[in-house]
C-alpha cells in the first residue's frame, strides 16, 4: 500500500530525504500540478509517538524547501492508480492551498489563565445553624441566575482578554484560527500562518505580550507545516 | 530546569498530535487509525493537558522562551 505524508507543488531532487515510516523510503510521485510524497509500506501503521514523529519529521524535511501541504496522519491508498485519480480529482483546491501556505509557517499558542472567581458550587449545604426555612422556589432561582451572571461575566473577560493576545499577533499572520476555553483554564488555543519574514516579528510580539501579561502563561510552538491551514477536506465517506 | 524541558515537550506532543490526527489534507483512501485508537489517544491527550494545566506555574510560564521543537 502507498503512504501518503504530505503534497507539494514541485518534482524534488532525488535522496535528500530522510527515512519514512518503518524505515522505508520516502519517495515523490507526480500527479499533473502536484506531486506526492509516499513510502510503499507492508502493513498499516500504529499511531505510536514514535510513528507520528517520523511523519512529522519527512514534512519538515520537505518544508525547508518547497511549499507543502502536511497529510492527515495514517492516511494509505492500495496503489499508485488509487492515489492519482484522489489527486486528480482535487488538483484545484491543492494547488490553491499549496500558494496560500508557500512561504509561510504556522505557529501554535495556547494561553493558560488563572481562572480566580471559580463559580460557587450549584448546591453548598447551608451552615449547621439552619434556623432558616428550606429555599424556595425563588432562592433557588435567584442562585442560578447569579451563577449564569457570574459565568457569563467571565467568558466577556475571557474573550477580552483573550483579543488582546490574539489580534496583535494576527496582524502578523497572513490567517489565523483560534479557539476560547477549550477547557476552563485554557483561555485560548490558536494557530497563525505567519510568512517566514514574520517570525522574529512575531516571538519579539509574543515577549512584548509576555511582558504585558505576565499573569498569563503564554506556551508558543512552532514552526510546523501548516496544518490547521489546509482547506482540502474531502471526507471519506465509509 | 530538565522539568521545564520536559513540561515544553509534553507541550509540543500535544501540539503536533492535535494537528497530526485531526488536521492535515484529508482525501479520500484509507485512514488506518481506527476510531477506537483516536479516542484513546484524545483520552491520553486530556490527561496531559489536565497533567499540564496542573502543572503549570503562571509565572515561570511567561517567563519561558518560545519552546524549542528539537529536543
Amino acid at each position: 500500500m502507498i503512504y501518503l505524508y504530505a503534497i507539494t507543488t514541485h518534482p524534488l531532487g532525488d535522496g535528500h530525504f530522510c527515512e519514512g515510516l518503518a524505515d522505508r523510503p520516502v519517495f515523490w510521485l507526480s500527479y499533473g500540478r502536484v506531486s506526492a510524497v509516499v513510502s510503499a509500506l507492508a502493513s498499516a501503521v500504529q499511531p505510536t509517538e514514535a510513528n507520528v514523529w517520523r511523519h512529522e519529521a519527512v514534512v519538515e524535511a520537505l518544508m525547508a524547501d518547497c511549499a507543502v501541504l502536511p497529510v492527515r496522519f495514517g492516511t494509505v491508498f492500495l496503489d499508485k492508480e488509487e492515489l492519482g485519480a484522489v489527486l486528480a480529482a482535487h488538483d484545484g483546491d491543492l494547488v490553491r492551498d499549496l500558494e496560500r501556505v508557500r512561504g509561510r509557517v504556522e505557529l501554535g499558542l495556547r494561553v493558560l489563565w488563572d481562572v480566580d472567581d471559580d463559580p460557587e458550587p450549584p448546591n453548598r449545604d447551608s451552615p449547621a445553624g439552619a434556623a432558616n426555612a428550606l429555599p424556595t422556589g425563588r432562592d433557588y432561582m435567584l442562585a442560578r441566575l447569579k451563577r449564569e451572571r457570574q459565568r457569563h461575566e467571565c467568558h466577556q473577560r475571557a474573550e477580552a482578554l483573550a483579543a488582546r493576545i490574539h489580534c496583535p499577533l494576527a496582524h502578523l499572520a497572513t490567517d489565523s484560527r483560534k479557539q476560547l476555553l477549550v477547557t476552563p483554564r485554557l483561555l485560548l488555543t490558536s494557530a497563525y500562518l505567519v510568512p517566514r519574514g514574520h517570525m522574529a516579528a512575531f516571538e519579539q510580539e509574543l515577549e512584548t505580550l509576555r511582558a504585558a501579561y505576565p499573569q498569563l502563561g503564554l506556551l508558543c510552538t512552532g514552526p510546523w507545516p501548516a496544518y490547521s491551514f489546509v482547506t482540502t477536506a474531502v471526507t471519506a465517506d465509509p | 530546569m530538565s522539568q521545564t524541558i520536559s513540561r515544553q515537550k509534553e507541550v509540543t506532543l500535544l501540539d503536533l498530535l492535535d494537528r497530526i490526527l485531526t488536521k492535515g489534507v484529508i482525501l479520500r483512501g484509507d485512514i488506518t487509525i481506527s476510531v477506537a485508537d483516536v479516542d484513546l489517544i484524545y483520552l491520553g491527550l486530556k490527561v496531559m493537558l489536565t497533567s499540564i494545566e496542573t502543572a503549570e506555574r503562571m509565572r515561570e510560564v511567561a517567563a519561558e522562551r518560545y519552546a524549542p521543537r528539537s529536543s
